[in-house]
């Protein structure tokens, strides 16, 4: 085989592969809405059941308990449904259908199949964000964080966080019943230690620092302290940080395209 | 002599107790159709594998093109046009939706209209892969194998399931075929007759006999290519080894 041919082999793919599979798996979206029913009504639905009694009192800066305390959480769990739950029965899916490995024969790298499903998950999390916020806002007067810049990068790490904890799950998880059953399990474990059930001052001491510094404790935690205009904890950031790049690398080392 | 399109040899692979592969060597020349018969369990699927790089031999060498399929993955991708068995497709995509995120993989693709007709799916453009009929579906996916260019092509199960006119369908766009190297692995011995030039018979790992469709015939003493497979391997076709226990 000549040198002229191998570079010609080696050409294609690319952005433009995927951009192509993102528009695939986002139409694959739009045409079976069913799995945006949790990660987008649910946390919508919290935010309503609480949303009367909390933005009453006001508690620094015309910023009320429904912006310090309930909208990170709802934002928290739009995020972790997302990347944790639906984006690896996805991925799960795709692998027990054959679906990945019928990509696996083409010259697109799997990194270029995860990174699609990334951007396709990542684009339904900033909907369901928009959508939990415009409701916020328009029904119950809910206010922008004091310190917008710090909670737009605890946004952005905590989808970097959780959705490396979600390619872990797809990466391990050897059906798609495992990876449901196991990204439910990790949302709720983090959820509950990171006070999605009730103020984490409620938990003993030592369950109260573990979920501080899991991914949902330190999203809730740095997005109410930006949303409030305090420092953001550096456990926060390190915390989402840690998780983000080792989730990551868990993921890109064990990823499967086969059953 | 030809550089040959693949070169497979003395590939051995086992899983756990089970050697799926035995030192199993073989060639496909340059626009050649090599037919890889066995029953369920004979190895065929894993051959095919090894082959396309979806996994790596324990011992022995695989070639596509000059290239390790493995080591030169994307090379080999962009030379290789794959047609598995039971791989399913993005279910809600319709058949031009896929063509074109199939196209954007290659870096010189057929044209969408061109891979499309070549499987006479035109009329089925805006039908979503759910759809489809079983043959529409195979239809689609050899569609899907070709539309790289590839320079090798490797076709597994073609035709197993669908009707004959289905079937039918399918070889004539494979014998379109005329500058593409081919593995097709196949126990559709009239498929296999029709379609290869060389065929390798698989038993419990290993080749038991290779050359022409009547060649093999021959050496066998048989009357038809399933006569001599019988003979020659002592399996009847419908043998069914499920080879995913072995996997």
């Amino acid at each position: 085989m000549t040198e002229s041919t191998i570079q010609t082999a080696t050409g294609g793919g690319g952005l433009r592969a995927l951009a192509m599979l993102v528009r695939g798996e986002a139409k694959m979206v739009i045409r079976d809405t069913a799995g945006l029913v949790i990660p987008v009504a649910l946390p919508l639905l919290i935010m309503v059941m609480n949303a009367s009694s909390a933005n009453s009192e006001e508690i620094v800066d015309g910023r009320t308990a429904l912006d310090i305390y309930v909208l990170p959480i709802v934002f928290a769990i739009v995020i972790a449904t997302i990347g944790i739950v639906n984006m690896p029965s996805f991925l799960t899916i795709y692998r027990k259908t054959g679906i990945l490995r019928r990509l696996a024969v083409t010259p697109v790298s799997p990194m270029t199949v995860l990174s699609a499903q990334v951007i396709v998950s990542l684009i339904q999390a900033l909907l369901g964000l928009a959508i939990a916020f415009t409701v916020a806002a328009v029904a119950f007067d809910a206010r922008l964080p004091i310190d917008l810049g710090p909670a737009l990068g605890i946004v952005v790490l905590s989808i970097a966080a959780m959705y490396a904890l979600g390619m872990v799950v797809a990466s391990l998880a050897p059906t798609p019943n495992a990876a449901i059953a196991i990204g439910l399990i990790v949302f709720f474990a983090i959820g509950a230690l990171g006070g999605m059930f009730g103020g984490p001052d409620t938990l003993p001491d030592v369950i109260d620092r573990i979920g501080s510094v899991l991914p949902f404790g330190a999203s809730v935690d740095g997005l109410s302290a930006a949303w409030a205009g305090e420092t953001v904890p550096w456990r926060c950031w390190v915390s989402l940080a840690v998780t983000a790049v080792l989730g990551a690398g868990v993921a890109a080392t064990t990823f499967r395209w086969d059953r | 002599m030809t550089e040959p399109a693949v070169l497979v040899e003395n590939i051995r692979k086992r899983y756990k107790d089970t050697v799926a592969v035995d030192d199993v060597s073989f060639r496909v020349d340059p626009g050649e159709v090599l037919g890889v018969l066995g029953v369920n369990g004979a190895g065929k699927s894993t051959t095919i594998e090894l082959v396309a790089g979806l996994r790596a031999p324990d011992s022995g060498s695989v070639r596509v093109l000059g290239l390790d399929p493995r080591k030169d993955r994307k090379a080999v991708r962009q030379l290789l046009g794959v047609q598995l068995q039971e791989a399913q497709l993005h279910d809600a995509l319709t058949v031009s939706e896929l063509v074109d995120m199939y196209r954007s993989f290659y870096s010189d693709p057929r044209s969408a209209d061109e891979v499309i007709e070549m499987v006479e799916l035109g009329g089925k453009r805006d039908t979503r892969f759910e759809s489809l009929s079983g043959g529409q579906q195979q239809r689609l996916s050899i569609a899907l194998a070709l539309v790289g260019r590839p320079r090798v092509v490797i076709l597994d199960e073609l035709t197993t399931g669908l009707d004959p006119r289905a079937r039918r369908r399918i070889w004539a766009a494979i014998e379109a075929l005329t500058e593409e190297s081919v593995i097709l692995v196949s126990h559709a011995m009239d498929e296999v007759q029709r379609l290869c030039d060389r065929v390798v018979l698989l038993d419990a790992g290993r080749i038991v006999a290779e050359g022409t469709p009547a060649d093999v015939v021959s050496q066998a003493g048989a009357a038809n290519l399933e006569e001599a497979f019988v003979a020659i391997t002592g399996h009847d076709l419908d043998a069914d080894e499920d080879e995913e226990d072995v996997a």
